[in-house]
């Protein structure tokens, strides 16, 4: 049941994504731009992130190599 | 009589107090997404330097927050207090999208920000992300509402001058929230806000780096503002590009005036001036260096449209003038009498109606009906001349900002690309630009108002009402006494910011580690804490 309603809720949030882009899309091109923009601008920032994480482990390997 | 020196004094407070506000605004708008940003990180990695990041960012985006909420709400009170005559004309269509920026961003902001400052031990990590979201949209949805409405003063859309009740009526909301003018506004002014918040992470970061403090905490700050302020200042330059084309269909007068064209333009080889010195007083250039081949595709992106100079537009602007001199003696003499004849006169003129507003200052005592045939070519003269922005101010205002937008992309792509590389440290004159570079896109930010509002004049709804008939009827006195209180009050508001801003950041985000560790207390929402359900009041 729990699932159900997890399945249907999520399903309730992508009909409102698909709506939201249809009409935005259809009527306001630079509103949907935004959207669209600003989530690509927030994922490409966090993704920065992460792969500073990532070079930071690799580093850290690296050095405990070296010092071996 | 309409007095011109309180209609300017009006002017300058308004743009004072605007002035003064947007320092804080773009702040709040860039750094709200930045800060959902670092806190998804968090919930991601579960790295606890992050949730450092997120809590002494918002730290410094909580003061901003402040005390632009405070310069902020004064300016909603001025169209009643300084435009009362604007209020009572646009009211219906303006107040709609201010009423539902209080009711629906503002409360929504409100809100969540409590929760976002309050809530890190009481909600779950995810539904603290969550809220974090929420502040950033509400923030940035308080930012639509308003620009909607700067929108309709620039292209009045979706409204029709109503000649019974002597004001504009709502035709559509639609077309209101969704006019061009308005999209393409917001847009760019959202946009432009995430690249002063990314300058201003990135700047300060460098100044950690620069002095070896908290490198774990700057390298991170710096690499997430590094790439968010990348990304955002290449849209905002394409995004500025549609809001310039958007003039040329819209606001051609504030067109001619940003790219000081006197002449029309005509055919592919017409040059761009990259450089001028626009005399307003004699209509021509004491000086200008321009690049052919630019500015048609640059401004139409086509090589064969016309834009038309400031000289066809004066011609055009007189034949309105003509024109709304009919409309308004037709508007006058259906208001006494309500004749179908003096409505139908005026409902042939009525697109010009504000050309007509425009001419009573140069009038016999504001009177049109007193404009004799001997009188008229000066009249439409003069209006034809009011009807141009000034075009020094409006040139060298559009070069400044985006010349300073050039410059970003510059200073970000090398922030990013050594960022990148892990070799910022290396390189300290990146970092030092950066620093320096902190209050550019403030300073960017007012240039691009100044080109913005400098040239809807002589209008304060673009081709309906002018500027001069829609002040209130105050005094010198009293204007003098406002504006000098408000110069007063602001710049306390402005030397408190900077102020705790200063204090805030050089004392730095204290202890920190890029280590994950084990919470010390397990992440629960309020009411499943112990005792919560047992007389939470006491």
């Amino acid at each position: 049941m729990k699932d159900l309603v997890k399945f249907g809720a999520l399903a309730l949030v992508l009909l409102t994504a698909l709506l939201l882009a249809v009409v935005a899309g259809d009527e306001g091109p630079w509103y949907f731009a935004w959207l669209v923009g600003t989530t690509m601008i927030v994922l490409i920032a966090v993704s920065s992130a992460v792969l500073f994480e990532t070079q930071e482990a690799n580093s850290l390997a690296t050095h405990k190599e070296t010092s071996q | 009589m309409i007095d011109p020196t309180v209609v300017n004094l009006s002017r300058l407070q308004f743009a004072l107090t605007a002035l003064y506000h947007f320092q804080f605004v773009p702040l709040t708008l860039g750094l709200s997404f930045i800060l959902a940003a670092m806190e998804t990180v968090y919930v991601i990695t579960g790295k606890p330097i992050y949730k450092d990041m997120t809590l002494f960012w918002g730290k410094l985006f909580g003061i901003n927050f402040a005390i632009g909420v405070a310069t902020g709400l004064t300016m909603e009170f001025e169209f009643g207090t300084n435009w009362s005559m604007y209020s009572h004309f646009v009211g219906d269509v303006f107040g709609t999208p201010l009423a539902i920026e209080g009711l629906m961003a503002f409360f929504m902001e409100s809100t969540f920000v409590g929760l976002m400052f309050f809530g890190w031990d009481r909600l779950s990590r995810p539904a603290h992300l969550a809220v974090t979201y929420l502040v950033a949209l509400a923030s940035n949805l308080s930012a639509l509402w308003i620009l909607i409405a700067n929108g309709f003063m620039q292209d009045p859309a979706g409204a029709r001058f109503d000649p019974v009740t002597m004001r504009m009526q709502f035709k559509s909301f639609g077309a209101l929230v969704f006019s061009p003018d308005a999209q393409a506004k917001f847009v760019h002014t959202s946009i432009a806000g995430y690249v002063s918040g990314a300058m201003f992470v990135m700047g300060i970061s460098a100044y950690y780096l620069l002095r070896k403090q908290h490198r774990e905490f700057a390298a991170r700050s710096f690499r997430i503002a590094a790439l968010f302020g990348l990304v955002s200042t290449l849209a905002v330059v394409t995004l500025g590009d549609a809001l310039g084309r958007m003039d040329d269909l819209v606001q051609p007068a504030k067109l001619a005036a940003m790219e000081g064209l006197w002449h029309s333009a005509r055919g592919p080889s017409a040059p761009w001036k990259l450089f001028a010195l626009p005399d307003d007083e004699k209509q021509r250039d004491a000086a200008s260096i321009g690049i052919p081949y630019v500015l048609t595709p640059l401004v139409a992106h086509e090589w064969k449209t016309t834009i038309p100079g400031i000289y066809a537009l004066e011609r055009a602007a007189k034949a309105r003038t003509v024109s709304g001199i009919k409309a308004i003696i037709a508007l006058k003499s259906f208001g006494a009498s309500h004749d179908p004849a003096a409505l139908a006169a005026f409902r042939k003129h009525e697109n010009d109606m504000g050309y007509g507003f425009l001419a009573q200052r140069y009038a016999p005592d504001q009177d049109l009906s007193a404009i004799t045939p001997a009188l008229l070519p000066a009249v439409l003269a003069k209006t034809a001349r009011a009807s141009i922005p000034n075009v020094f101010v409006e040139f060298w205002s559009f070069r400044i900002m985006v010349g300073l937008g050039v410059a970003f992309i510059v200073v970000f792509a090398f922030g990013a690309y050594y960022s990148l590389k892990n070799e910022l440290e290396k390189h300290p004159l990146v970092m030092k630009a950066a620093m320096l570079a902190i209050p550019l896109p403030i300073l960017a930010c007012e240039f691009g108002w100044v080109t913005a509002e400098n040239g809807r004049q002589p209008w304060t709804v673009y081709g309906w009402l002018p500027t001069f008939q829609s002040a209130s009827s105050h005094g010198i006195g009293y204007m003098i006494f406002s504006l000098a209180g408000f110069v007063l009050l602001y710049s306390l508001f402005i030397a408190a910011e900077l102020y705790l801003m200063f204090k805030y950041a050089r004392l730095g985000p204290g202890e920190h580690t890029a280590q994950p560790k084990p919470l010390p207390v397990p992440v629960r929402p309020v009411f499943g804490q112990p005792g919560y359900a047992h007389k939470p009041w006491q």
